[in-house]
């Protein structure tokens, strides 16, 4: 944070982290979690999966909140939350994990 | 492994792609897998399509109520009918019943009121639902049934190429509405609401958090409660219109999510408001520019169960009273001797009581008499007046053949009845008549027996000329001597209405002298 002036509470908020599980080989790249993601947490990803679709993936500096949102719009059952407990704001960890997919 | 294959895995393998030894969908990576069945998935449905969404939000619903309201899911059964749609009951690992098409709700009907245990959840598509099943959406919310139906509404039928359908918004254009539709949809909330749903709401896929939790309101509710879910159909209906930005080739390969942004442009939330009120409002050339969605009626019914159950404890109250009046029948010794297979034709016109003659010798034979007995009758249209007939068998073995082959013994007062049935008599058989109702023609059979008396005389002479049917009935006792005396007396006594008993006694032992009289001539 870069700002001069902070709130004087900041250290003791705590926000609630998402860990996003993203199951590539069953997206199908409609777009709904990267578009309706509150955070802008995903964008599309320049790589392909196994159906030859380009599945989302994390921007990086960006936190996922936990909300949710991505699990319940996705029609392919294929990205997920996972709570990563609560943090401070500082605290930005872009979390993310593929599964069936080696990093 | 075929060479075909072999060349494929090895393709994979170069491309650092590990084929799975099973397939992750059952193995379960997502937390939905469980309420899924992997071996059905990854589904048909196409990229962008809602009814993924509309699933999600199902299970997310049923996951709720599953942890905090204690629901065992395996008391949920989930029926869906033919389209896209009708794949979802498919794809749940719950009991789920795969429909005709349009028939999901009379199937569900079936399976609430058999295990009212159970927690039957209708999922359907616009077609099934509003098109070929709309009668039967109409009668189960008229009669609150406690069934939730969930309708994904995509505006066309999209699984046989996007035709138009009984949603598809006016002016819209559909593959067989390319000028724009020129019919108008149905209001779908407003419908079932009309029709006497409980539970009415709309939402569109894009607000799935809200759709969960109206999802379980509309599961826990009681009545008959109807979810509409506006889903894009990317393939079919969102090529033709605008939403999808039509046939603008930047955007082909993501009209679902432009249909979604659409929704999030023209989705109006109006909690509570009167489902007449809630419109899916369209512009001159068909695109849609408001969508009504909420909950917009929530009220407390009792539902067809109940309603099943309250009239069982009328009626079984009403059957208890009837059936301590019949145990305590008087009990009369059995007909001595055997009784062959005897057919009795009864003739007049309407409201003389021939009906209710052949009833009281049916009963005599049966109840008192310890015989077998059948009736039937005809009658013409008319109440009062017509010509009418109605037919005993009685015998000692069982019945087989309730239709009268060789008629024996004939009750005939009036002169149509005469003309219609005399010739049915088989030969040596007893023709009783009312004298002074049939003139008998000078070439009347000679083959049989005639006798008569004037019962209707006899009737209004002991103050009730509707007793007519009772003096014959005491003639016929006496003349054939089928049934006894007593057991006539009991059936007449039991069958006509309390006040006129004596009266209806009284007629029946004049008519029984007379006939013993003729009989002893």
């Amino acid at each position: 944070m870069a700002l001069w002036r902070q709130p004087l509470d900041r250290d003791r908020i705590r926000i609630a982290h998402g860990i996003v599980h993203i199951i590539d080989d069953r997206c199908k790249g409609c777009g709904f979690c990267v578009e309706f993601c509150p955070q802008g947490t995903l964008a599309i990803s320049p790589h392909t999966n196994a159906k030859g679709y380009h599945p989302p993936e994390i921007v990086p500096d960006v936190h996922c909140i936990n909300c949710g949102l991505c699990t319940l719009l996705c029609p392919d059952f294929a990205i997920f939350i996972e709570d990563g407990g609560k943090h401070t704001p500082d605290k930005v960890i872009p979390i993310q994990r593929y599964e069936g997919r080696d990093e | 492994m075929s060479a075909e294959a072999m060349e494929r895995s090895e393709r994979l393998r170069i491309m650092n792609y590990d084929t799975p030894a099973e397939s992750d969908w059952e193995t379960g990576l997502h937390p939905m897998d469980d309420l899924l069945r992997g071996e059905r998935l990854p589904h048909i449905w196409c990229q962008g399509c809602g009814l993924g969404t509309a699933l999600t939000s199902f299970i997310s619903s049923l996951k709720w109520l599953e942890k905090n309201q204690g629901w065992d899911l395996d008391k949920v059964a989930v029926v869906s009918g033919i389209g896209c749609t009708g794949r979802i009951a498919g794809y749940l690992r719950l009991d789920s019943f795969h429909t005709t098409h349009g028939r999901a709700i009379p199937f569900a009907t079936g399976l609430k009121i058999a295990n009212p245990e159970l927690k039957v959840i209708v999922i359907s598509g616009d077609g099934d639902i509003a098109g070929i099943g709309g009668n039967h959406l109409i009668h189960a919310a008229r009669r609150n049934l406690g069934i939730t139906v969930i309708c994904v509404n995509n505006f066309n039928y999209g699984m046989t190429g996007g035709q138009v359908g009984p949603t598809t918004p006016h002016e819209a254009r559909a593959v067989t509405a390319q000028y724009g539709n020129y019919e108008f949809p149905f209001n779908l909330p407003y419908l079932a609401a009309a029709s006497g749903a409980s539970f009415v709401a709309r939402w569109t896929v894009l607000h799935a958090r809200q759709l969960d939790w109206t999802l379980r309101k509309a599961l826990i509710h009681s009545g008959f409660s109807f979810v509409e879910i506006i889903a894009p159909c990317s393939t079919a209906y969102a090529r033709w219109n605008p939403e999808g930005k039509g046939l603008d080739p930047e955007n082909l390969r993501r009209r679902g999510l432009e249909v979604m942004k659409h929704y999030q442009k023209v989705g109006k939330t109006e909690q509570g408001i009167h489902p007449k009120d809630a419109h899916v409002k369209v512009n001159s050339s068909g695109e849609v520019i408001e969508i009504v969605e909420g909950e917009f009626l929530d009220e407390t019914r009792p539902d067809f169960k109940e309603a099943i159950d309250q009239r069982a404890t009328t009626a079984e109250k009403f059957w208890l009273s009837e059936k301590n009046a019949l145990d305590k029948r008087k009990k009369l010794p059995p007909k001595k001797g055997k009784v062959p297979r005897t057919e009795i034709q009864l003739g007049g016109f309407g409201g003389q009581g021939i009906m209710s003659a052949a009833k009281i010798i049916g009963m005599a034979a049966s109840i008192y008499n310890n015989l077998e007995a059948c009736f039937t009758q005809s009658y013409g249209p008319e109440a009062r007046g017509g010509a009418a007939g109605s037919q005993v068998v009685i015998s000692s073995t069982p019945i087989h053949h309730p239709h009268l082959t060789q008629p024996t013994s004939m009750i005939m007062m009036s002169q149509g009845a005469y003309e219609k049935y005399v010739a049915d008599l088989s030969p040596g058989g007893v023709l009783l008549i009312d004298d002074e109702l049939v003139d008998l023609p000078a070439e009347h059979r000679e083959d049989i027996k005639t006798f008569g008396i004037p019962a209707t005389k006899i009737a209004q002479d002991a103050g009730n000329n509707r007793a007519a049917n009772t003096a014959m009935l005491g003639f016929w006792t006496a003349v054939e001597g089928i049934v006894d005396k007593e057991a006539m007396q009991e059936s007449i006594a039991e069958s006509v209405p309390p006040k006129t008993v004596s009266i209806n006694l009284d007629v029946f032992e004049s008519g029984y002298k007379r006939g013993l009289d003729l009989v002893k001539k």
